[in-house]
């Protein structure tokens, strides 16, 4: 008798924890966001070949305190942290486009949306166009290829745009639309790390073009995305939109956060 | 039986018993042995053909197991406006297997230089990212700089081109067999008509061996007193150059001659054929052996086998016999002449008619030099396989037909070489106490150039003679850099300001003075050259003239451990210990790491990582590697461009300005490298597109006794003014918008406290020019 009693007792239980783990395991799911999966990369290998290691890395350089800022001083970028620059002098320069400041960009649930105040640029996106006569051969060089490097991408040969873009810098290191879209490619490769650091030279060497700025920081933005840093990303598309209202890689990946954030849990 | 009746015939006629017993048991004995032997002959005779067969089966079943894999160069990209000579694209174009010809190109791998333009019918090639297929295009050149590109076949202007790159040499196991495997219906019939005629005519009739040829070849031998003819069929040569031994012997022979029968007996004619014309040795370039037919005729005739011609068929043919000996590279008239005799055969055999026959005998050979494939950059090629074998096994390197790309620029390789070894040369002529007896501890050097802005190491010199040492220098040799080190010091001083709250600018004025900084219970005292002191100098002129003592005490008070980060910030990857003496360059480092770190100043604060392997291709082209420009701004742009214009005064005013009195007047930076001991004398310097680290001393304990502006100066120098002749001339562009900040007004020195206080008139003495006696 009791040990009919036991086993009873047993199955009941045993049937309870089904129970549970059922009912858990059908309960809805928060959403999640799936971080951006990589291109297919380049690399393959032969059968007979080992794997590819990683390339070495260099050493991680050792950031020291950035000094306080000081009027005339020369301000150095802390490169691994990437935290934003006071202004300058009150002036608007390129560093100072990078504010940390989110408070009336923040989209989030029940907050303001960034609205965008000045008119978006007229399109300066052409490149053969600034190839104006007085132009050096090497620029000129340089622009062209950078375009065909750029109609690749829109192909959807990333690898060969990435060859042709390479070419670009060797002709015209201080051409900034090369490094923008080896940027671009970088991206497509699923490379965001890459394409963070090349954008970062776009950036040094655009000539406080705002429109091309305005591409830096959505393309930017796109990076951090991919790298599960929605923050960052933020930050970045409505600094593009600051200086570009019309940049539509960062208006529609605002309004993609801000629908992600308020949708309803499916 | 046979035995009894045997003995019983024998028997009477022997008196002792015992005679007879013997005999028979010696008979017993030989018989069994014969058995014996014959039985173990037998067996291994089996064994043996068993052995034959099976090497003959995996011969044909896999008849080419191993492909040399092959390095190239980067490829040259030409485009409207780039400043180009003449005589330096056709140089290219030779180099690259192209060949001069009178008339209008009008097969690929031909070029004409017509005045002001150049020809060209480009080859196919098989480049990393795409395929180009050759066609016909136009080069005008006006004066040196290139006008215009035309593709001739559209008529449509081109603002590229790209050359393919040159082959450097290839990786291979006992000896570079370069062919390329084509199948039998694609081998044209006069070809095979050809090579049938005068190799084996009774090819179709025999078992693998042909008697009847045999006995004609002893015939015209013996009455002719001299070997004029072999019996050897096609299989028979398809076997002894399976095993690839030129041995006439019988013990040769033999075996050859059963492996051609058994392979008669296995595998078809066709079968046999197809090998053979993809097997067979046809001449030599260089370290590169040519076989097979397809390989022959690019090699020969820059052409495919479907185009050549009756005549050039006939000499292809004809070369089989003695492919180096008849080569119309070495000896066009006697390739000539045994084209010649080919043609007769082919007439008599009713192959050609008398009208080919007659056309053929009128072609004419092209003149055409031999560009030997040499491996021009050995000590490269060693850094490259290193960068290889992180991903790729030695067997697979080289059996597997890997197309290797680099970022090698073969001309700036060559310039290199020379200058170094030239530059050497010259300072042991002018200092005899720099020879040594012992060729083993001779005066070394090293060179190695890179492209700032995407890191490809375009030419790398690891020493003075790859032959007798394959020691380089240039990635495995640490050295101290002396002062070439200096710059960091002054790098830092500029990021970071002073720990006593100085903010340091060009203008700001140091002391040169004796002093002693203590640490860790220790005392280091930095010295002067010849012991000369300038007292208040400016920082710029305190870097341009290398002194010791005022940067001894920039570094005390910027602190030692931001100068080592700093410089690991930049690309210097060795280990530094944080001590005093790292500010004159204490640590061992490699001229490889000089090149990096200072590539990221010249780049505009962007550290390049350095590339030598670009692309990998497995042999059906396959693309197995890409390796990318990878870049990093690791320092402010406006701090790197003020970092090269105070590096400018290095060559303009300060220890480097010999190199402007020798010819070099293009806007660049660098800095000169002494060690204390006089062990090491470097020189780095560059211009925005070009930068070039030399170093020069003994490998052992020897004093060199020269500054880096006496033995390494002179060797970049040459270097520098040779490679970059036929660029446009360019500098260092300033940032935009440039930070400016407070530079010193008129007068005025520096420095400003954190605090801002007014600037400090300056001394007189930091106003004046300092003679540059300081050679470090």
């Amino acid at each position: 008798m009791v040990i009919w009693g036991v086993i009873g007792l047993y199955r009941k239980i045993s049937l309870l924890a089904a129970a549970i783990i059922l009912l858990h395991g059908c309960a809805p799911q928060r959403p999640y966001r799936m971080p951006m999966p990589p291109s297919s990369s380049t690399v393959r290998t032969p059968q007979t070949t080992a794997p590819i290691p990683p390339p070495p890395a260099l050493p991680p350089p050792e950031l020291s305190r950035r000094p306080v800022p000081q009027e005339g001083g020369i301000r150095e970028e802390d490169i691994g942290t990437k935290s934003p620059m006071p202004p300058a002098s009150g002036k608007e320069t390129k560093e100072s486009s990078r504010q940390a400041g989110l408070g009336e960009s923040r989209a989030s649930p029940g907050s303001t949306v960034f609205q965008p105040t000045t008119p978006p640029l007229p399109d300066d996106s052409s490149l053969v166009a600034k190839i104006t006569p007085g132009i050096s051969p090497q620029r000129a060089a340089s622009l062209r290829l950078t375009d065909e490097g750029r109609k690749l991408l829109d192909a959807g040969d990333a690898v060969k745009a990435l060859a042709r873009l390479e070419r670009t810098i060797d002709i015209d290191s201080t051409n900034p639309y090369g490094y923008f879209f080896l940027a671009k490619a970088q991206n497509r490769l699923g490379r965001y790390q890459e394409s963070l650091n090349f954008l970062d030279v776009a950036e040094s060497r655009l000539n406080g073009e705002p429109f091309w700025l305005a591409e830096v920081h959505a393309l930017r933005g796109e990076n951090y995305r991919a790298l599960g840093q929605p923050q960052r990303a933020e930050t970045s598309y409505v600094q593009s939109l600051r200086l570009n209202s019309g940049n539509r890689t960062a208006a529609d990946a605002l309004l993609r956060m801000q629908a992600d954030l308020q949708s309803p849990a499916k | 039986m046979l035995l009894r009746c045997f003995c019983a015939r024998i028997e009477p006629r022997f008196e002792a018993r015992g005679l007879f017993k013997s005999k028979l048991q010696i008979f017993s004995i030989s018989l069994v042995a014969l058995l014996v032997v014959t039985t173990s002959g037998l067996v291994f005779g089996a064994w043996y053909l068993k052995q034959l067969e099976e090497t003959v089966t995996k011969k044909f079943e896999k008849p080419f197991s191993s492909f040399p894999s092959k390095i190239y160069s980067d490829s040259y990209l030409l485009y409207v406006g780039i400043s180009l000579r003449l005589d330096d694209l056709a140089e290219k174009l030779r180099r690259l297997g192209y060949f001069e010809t009178p008339s209008t190109p009008r097969t690929k791998g031909e070029y004409r230089i017509s005045r002001g333009s150049v020809e060209i019918y480009l080859h196919d090639f098989e480049f990393p990212t795409e395929q180009r297929k050759g066609m016909p295009v136009r080069i005008a050149l006006q004066g040196t700089t290139l006008t215009r590109i035309e593709d001739l076949a559209s008529g449509k202007d081109m603002f590229d081109l790209e050359l393919e790159p040159e082959l450097v040499t290839g990786l291979y196991e006992r000896i570079w067999q370069e062919r390329t495997i084509v199948k039998l219906p694609d081998v044209p019939p006069l070809v095979i008509k050809a090579v049938l005629a005068v190799e084996d005519e009774r090819f179709f009739s025999h078992f693998g061996i042909d008697p009847v040829g045999i006995m004609r070849a002893m015939w015209v031998n013996l009455t002719s007193m001299s070997r004029q003819q072999g019996g050897s069929t096609l299989t028979q040569q398809l076997m002894k150059n399976f095993f690839l031994s030129d041995e006439r012997t019988m013990s040769r022979k033999i075996p050859e001659a059963i492996m051609a029968l058994i392979a008669e007996r296995k595998y078809s004619k066709e079968t046999i054929l197809e090998n053979y014309l993809n097997e067979i040795y046809l001449g030599q370039r260089g370290s590169q052996g040519i076989f097979g037919v397809w390989e022959a005729s690019h090699f020969y005739f820059g052409k495919p086998l479907s185009d050549l011609t009756v005549g050039e068929t006939a000499l292809l043919a004809g070369l089989i016999r003695a492919p180096n000996k008849l080569s119309p590279y070495r000896n066009a008239e006697l390739a000539i002449r045994r084209r010649n005799v080919v043609l007769a055969k082919l007439l008599d055999e009713r192959i050609i008619s008398r009208k080919q026959y007659d056309t053929a005998l009128r072609e004419k050979l092209p003149k055409r030099a031999l560009v030997k494939v040499t491996n021009d950059a050995p000590f490269y090629v060693d850094y490259l396989r290193r960068e290889l074998n992180e991903n790729y096994s030695s067997d697979v390197q080289n059996k597997e037909g890997l197309r290797i790309f680099s970022g090698l620029d073969l001309q700036l390789q060559r310039i290199a070489e020379r200058a170094l070894v030239e530059g050497l040369n010259k300072l042991e002529a002018t200092r005899p106490a720099l020879r040594r007896r012992n060729s083993e501890d001779s005066l070394e050097g090293a060179i190695v150039v890179l492209r700032p802005q995407t890191g490809e190491i375009k030419a790398m010199v690891g020493g003075r003679n790859y032959q007798k040492s394959q020691f380089n220098r240039v990635f495995q040799a640490k050295r101290q850099p002396g002062s070439v080190f200096k710059p960091f010091v002054y790098l830092a001083a500029l990021m970071y300001g002073g720990q006593s709250g100085v903010q340091y600018t060009p203008d700001s004025v140091l002391n040169d003075s004796p002093f002693t900084w203590s640490y860790d219970g220790q005392n280091w005292q930095p010295t002067n050259y010849n012991n000369e002191y300038f007292g208040a100098v400016t920082f710029r002129r305190a870097l341009e003239n290398s002194l010791n003592s005022a940067t001894g005490r920039l570094a005390q008070d910027v602190g030692i451990r931001r100068v080592r980060d700093i410089a690991h910030r930049l690309g210097i990857q060795s280990s530094l210990p944080a001590v005093p003496s790292l500010a004159l360059g204490s640590a061992e480092v490699t001229p490889l790491e000089v090149a990096v770190a200072f590539s990221t100043l010249a780049n505009g604060g962007t550290r390049p990582r350095p590339l030598a392997v670009r692309n990998v291709m497995d042999q059906n082209t396959r693309l197995l590697e890409n390796r990318h420009v990878r870049s990093e701004q690791v320092i402010d742009r406006q701090l790197a461009y003020r970092m090269n214009d105070l590096l400018k005064g290095v060559l303009d005013r300060g220890t480097g300005i010999a190199a402007r009195r020798w010819g070099f007047t293009r806007p660049a930076a660098g800095k000169t490298g002494t060690t204390n001991d006089y062990k090491d004398a470097w020189f780095v310097g560059w211009t925005p597109d070009l930068l070039a680290v030399v170093w020069v001393g003994y490998d052992g304990p020897s004093k060199i006794g020269l500054s880096g502006a006496e033995a390494a100066l002179p060797i970049w120098t040459e270097f520098m003014k040779a490679a970059t002749a036929s660029m446009a001339v360019t500098d260092f562009i300033p940032p935009v918008p440039m930070n400016e900040g407070p530079e010193a007004p008129a007068g005025k020195c520096g420095p400003y406290s954190r605090e801002g206080e007014p600037a400090e008139p300056c001394p007189p003495s930091a106003l004046q020019p300092i003679r540059s006696a300081e050679p470090l």
